[in-house]
């Protein structure tokens, strides 16, 4: 399993607009093109997991997640703000680049948590932020995913 | 959506989370080691959460939910194509496809689970 496999270009944003930790999630949601119910559904989730600790695990990166009815099978988004938000990350520096992860409750392949722990260990990756800071396309965000093969 | 199902939903997202959290290794290890979570107090707050949403569902409806939670640990199934996920055996058609019948609060005439229509 690589991460690639989880993304395409409709699910990667690199011109959020959001100034708040609430208006990233939202528009992070979007992109997985729910109905207003679910999405509104998954916001509170995404709300609860962040008001347990923040998922900003540092070095400008944040991966909300949560596990929800509302999806049949693991979706995907990446969203990048240039000028940063302030979304309480354990280094507490503003966080540029968002992972969303949600899942179903029970998934047959099991693969909420290792995707989880991969986009974590992705993060950790030299250079990957700066990488991140300078791209220009979703493609070239589907490339460094291929080229760190994790 | 049903205004009492989406309570349901909610509650047993909460108690996904939970379970999750509660399992050594897996679930609580990630959490652990890559969000810092402090895991009790996390614990401590979901149990917190689900007690509130709890307190939200109407009585005849918190009858039902609290009959089929001590028993099973979900209690909403999604009904995907006609099938309900609960106990894999197919809605009727006319709870699958009528609208009015989508938004008010059914259950599986099989295994009594509430549903919810994953389109
Ligand atoms: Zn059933």
């Amino acid at each position: 399993m690589v991460l690639r496999e989880f993304f395409d270009k409709d699910v990667v944003a690199l011109d959020l607009q959001g100034d708040s930790k609430d208006e990233i999630l939202k528009e992070l949601i979007a992109l997985l093109a729910l109905d207003e119910k679910s999405e509104g559904i998954l916001f509170k989730m995404l709300k609860r997991r962040e008001n347990l600790g923040s998922t900003g695990i540092g070095r400008g990166i944040a991966i909300p997640h949560c596990r929800s009815l509302v999806v049949n099978r693991l979706r995907i988004a990446f969203g990048r703000r240039k000028a940063g938000v302030e979304f309480k990350a354990i280094d507490d520096h503003p966080v540029h680049y968002f992972f969303l992860i949600v899942a179903p409750p029970l998934e047959v392949s099991n693969q909420y948590l290792p995707v989880l722990g991969k986009i974590a260990q992705f993060a950790k990756e030299p250079q990957v932020p700066e990488r991140l800071a300078k791209l220009e396309t979703p493609e070239e965000f589907l490339a460094l995913l291929e080229e760190k093969s994790v | 959506m049903h205004p009492q199902l989406e309570v349901l939903l909610q509650i047993q997202d909460l108690k996904a989370q939970k379970r999750e959290l509660e399992e050594a290794g897996g679930g609580r290890q990630v959490q652990e080691e890559q969000f810092k979570l402090d895991v009790p107090a996390a614990l401590e707050a979901l149990d917190g959460k689900i007690e509130e949403l709890e307190g939200d569902l109407d009585p005849p409806v918190r009858r039902r939910y609290e009959r089929m939670a001590s028993g099973i640990t979900r209690v909403v199934a999604p009904a995907i194509n006609g099938t309900c996920y609960g106990c894999f055996v197919s809605v009727a058609t006319s709870v699958a496809s009528d609208r009015s019948e989508r938004n008010s609060l059914r259950s599986c005439d099989n295994c009594g689970r509430f549903l919810y229509f994953v389109s």
